[in-house]
């Protein structure tokens, strides 16, 4: 079954009254957080540890072992929740904010216990303010019944959180750039090391997850980590929510199996494509992710398999030429944020690249010069390409732009349009080639074989 | 010393977010939401406008000035009472966004994919994702002075675009198109 026969994170998607908490706890919600407020803190986060939980935000990173990284000897750690969903093509935690805030909420008790935690922020991004409205109206519900704030549920715990919100900057859910817009700041992404689990808001050790990661922490303390794993894969537990968009029968948001493929996805899940049409590419998380070709999609949407699964080409710089990831490393995609942009045989490749490079310029923070420039160029290049100006060397150009980008900025912003950019071209490389107009074309021919005679 | 002043809805916001953070900090914090909410009561951000946060806050004002210059929702620039502002991202983009872009643009008169109407009324902006890519097209409306309008309008063609621009036109945000 690709749709997760236990729901963990949208169980109560669609239903109005779960946002009033008489209804939430109605419906068996904070069980979680009574039971998590007298528990060891040790003990919630081997728990989390056990579920084999990983970051819904993009990285897919162990959330137990993030937890870990914390000094234990700490005396103020903080929890920031990543509300500031931007990445094109991700619209899933907005569902949870709008219609199951408390699970939120309850999860950051659970996170905040295991992590001592006395003051939890959630960073919520400007343009969702009728989230914000739901969220705070349950933070007020949560307090006046003595869930947060002194002694909460009559335990010895402290906990108060506070929404924070950002006003329109995509790079902001890089999480080292949001911990510099929560100071107050321009959100400037810093280097790593040091992490934020050892230095983060106001220089104090602290853990940065994403809304769907915290929310499944609820579950992870009612019924274990064991259980939680059991859901997913051997090195991924529990389910995922996948925000489907594009050119499907029904878009939309669904919380699936880690087992689920992106035909399942497709077929089963969305209603098969739109009037009947053939799938020309599908990117798996996010617009950073690279795109995947149709004969590519019966692979689980997953972590590890979207890595590594050789049905999956690698991304190349050059025909010939495999994209270097680091460390002689090569890139084939990932599940990044569960963002599916499906787009069908009527889609303009070349269109679609330039848009999404249109996004990563105008979302670049500034600071460091290969992504500074360089977007601009993928964008300026990608541009005349699309619209029928392109030039001889044009596709080669914009390849190694895109490697010149990719791994040598702070953040992960310069990558992230650095490979779809290569992937685009490593997929659809005729399409951009053939867009390029038949003169120029016939210019380069000529111009190669000047440059490579004696 | 400027002549102007916060609202009290911002001292207010000052005032809730104040112990929530450690005391050394606060005022720095406190400059992102300070800067949002003045965009809004003054409609957009000046030089006259940084010094007064600047003052409130404690902080230099090339700070205040970096911070408002960083983020989209704080305006600096000239706007409109109406800023309608439509996602073209590729989710959006592969539902027509730039048809509805377009419609706007061609009956409020605006050449470019930002820009505002001769009478200085609506600004249409072309902004980057909203994360709702699932019922694209989709837009968002800011009316000076106003706070919080919470709406997103979604899954939008060439009559539901009209149907907005009507509304705008007669000066007021269509809350019943919105979800």
């Amino acid at each position: 079954m690709p749709i997760a026969e236990t729901k963990i994170v949208s169980a109560r998607f669609d239903d109005p009254e779960a946002k009033n908490i008489d209804a939430y706890e109605k419906s068996g919600g904070y069980r979680a957080a009574r039971k998590a407020v007298r528990m060891d803190p040790a003990e919630i986060a081997e728990q989390v540890k056990a579920s084999n939980l990983r970051g819904r935000g993009g990285a897919g990173f162990p959330t137990g072992i993030k937890w870990g990284f914390v000094p234990k000897d700490a005396d103020t750690v903080y929890l920031v929740v990543n509300a500031d969903e931007s990445e094109p093509g991700t619209f899933k935690d907005r569902h949870i904010l709008y219609w199951d805030p408390h699970l939120l909420i309850e999860g950051m008790i659970c996170a905040s216990r295991a992590l001592r935690v006395r003051n939890a922020y959630i960073y919520m991004r400007g343009e969702m303010m009728r989230e914000y409205k739901v969220v705070q109206a349950a933070l007020d519900q949560a307090y006046a019944k003595g869930y947060l704030g002194k002694r909460i549920f009559g335990s010895d715990m402290d906990l108060d959180i506070t929404i924070y919100r950002g006003a329109g900057a995509y790079i902001c859910g890089e999480e080292t750039a949001l911990l510099s817009s929560l100071e107050g700041g321009r959100g400037w992404p810093r280097l790593k090391p040091p992490f934020p689990a050892v230095k983060g808001l106001f220089g104090k050790p602290t853990v940065v997850n994403n809304v769907e990661t915290i929310a499944n922490c609820g579950f992870i303390v009612e019924h274990g980590g064991k259980a939680f794993a059991e859901f997913g894969t051997e090195r991924s537990g529990g389910t995922r929510l996948l925000s489907v968009c594009g050119h499907v029968e029904k878009p939309g948001v669904y919380e699936v199996t880690m087992q689920t493929t992106g035909r399942e996805v497709i077929e089963e899940v969305c209603g098969g494509m739109r009037g009947g049409r053939k799938v020309k590419g599908v990117i798996p998380g996010g617009v950073s992710m690279p795109v995947l070709l149709p004969d590519e999609l019966d692979v689980p949407f997953e972590f590890d398999a979207l890595q590594r699964d050789e049905r999956i080409r690698e991304v190349e710089v050059h025909p010939g030429q495999k994209f270097d990831l680091g460390g002689g490393r090569t890139l084939r995609t990932m599940a990044g944020s569960g963002g599916v942009v499906v787009m069908d045989e009527t889609t303009d490749m070349t269109k679609a690249l330039w848009r999404i490079l249109h996004f990563f310029h105008d979302e670049s923070c500034g600071q460091c010069t290969p992504c500074r420039e360089g977007t601009g160029w993928l964008v300026a290049v990608a541009k005349r390409i699309a619209f029928g100006d392109g030039r001889p060397g044009d596709v080669e150009l914009l390849a190694d732009i895109a490697n010149g980008i990719a791994g040598n900025t702070i953040c992960a912003l310069g990558d992230a349009a650095a490979w779809p950019t290569l992937a685009f071209l490593t997929k659809y490389r005729d399409e951009f080639v053939a867009k390029i107009p038949r003169a120029a074309r016939a210019v380069t021919g000529a111009a190669a074989a000047l440059e490579t005679s004696p | 010393m400027t002549a102007l002043k916060l609202s009290d809805e911002i001292e207010q916001k000052i005032a809730e977010l104040w112990p929530r953070f450690p005391e050394d900090k606060v005022r720095k914090v406190l400059c992102l939401p300070v800067l949002y909410m003045a965009s809004q009561q003054f409609g957009r951000v000046d030089e006259e406008v940084i010094r007064l946060v600047a003052e409130r806050l404690e902080l230099p004002p090339a700070h205040v000035r970096g911070v408002a210059t960083f983020y989209t929702m704080i305006e600096t620039g000239e706007v409109g009472e109406f800023h309608l502002q439509i996602c073209t991202n590729i989710g959006c983009m592969l539902e027509g966004a730039y048809d509805v872009l377009g419609r706007c643009k061609k009956r409020l008169g605006i050449e470019k994919n930002h820009g505002t109407s001769a009478d200085g009324k609506i600004t249409v902006s072309e902004v980057e994702c909203l994360a709702a890519c699932g019922y694209g097209p989709v837009a968002q409306i800011a009316q000076k002075g106003k706070p919080d309008i919470p709406l997103y309008f979604e899954k939008l063609d060439e009559k539901r675009i009209d149907a907005i621009v009507d509304a705008l036109l007669e000066g007021r945000v269509p809350v019943e198109l919105g979800v």
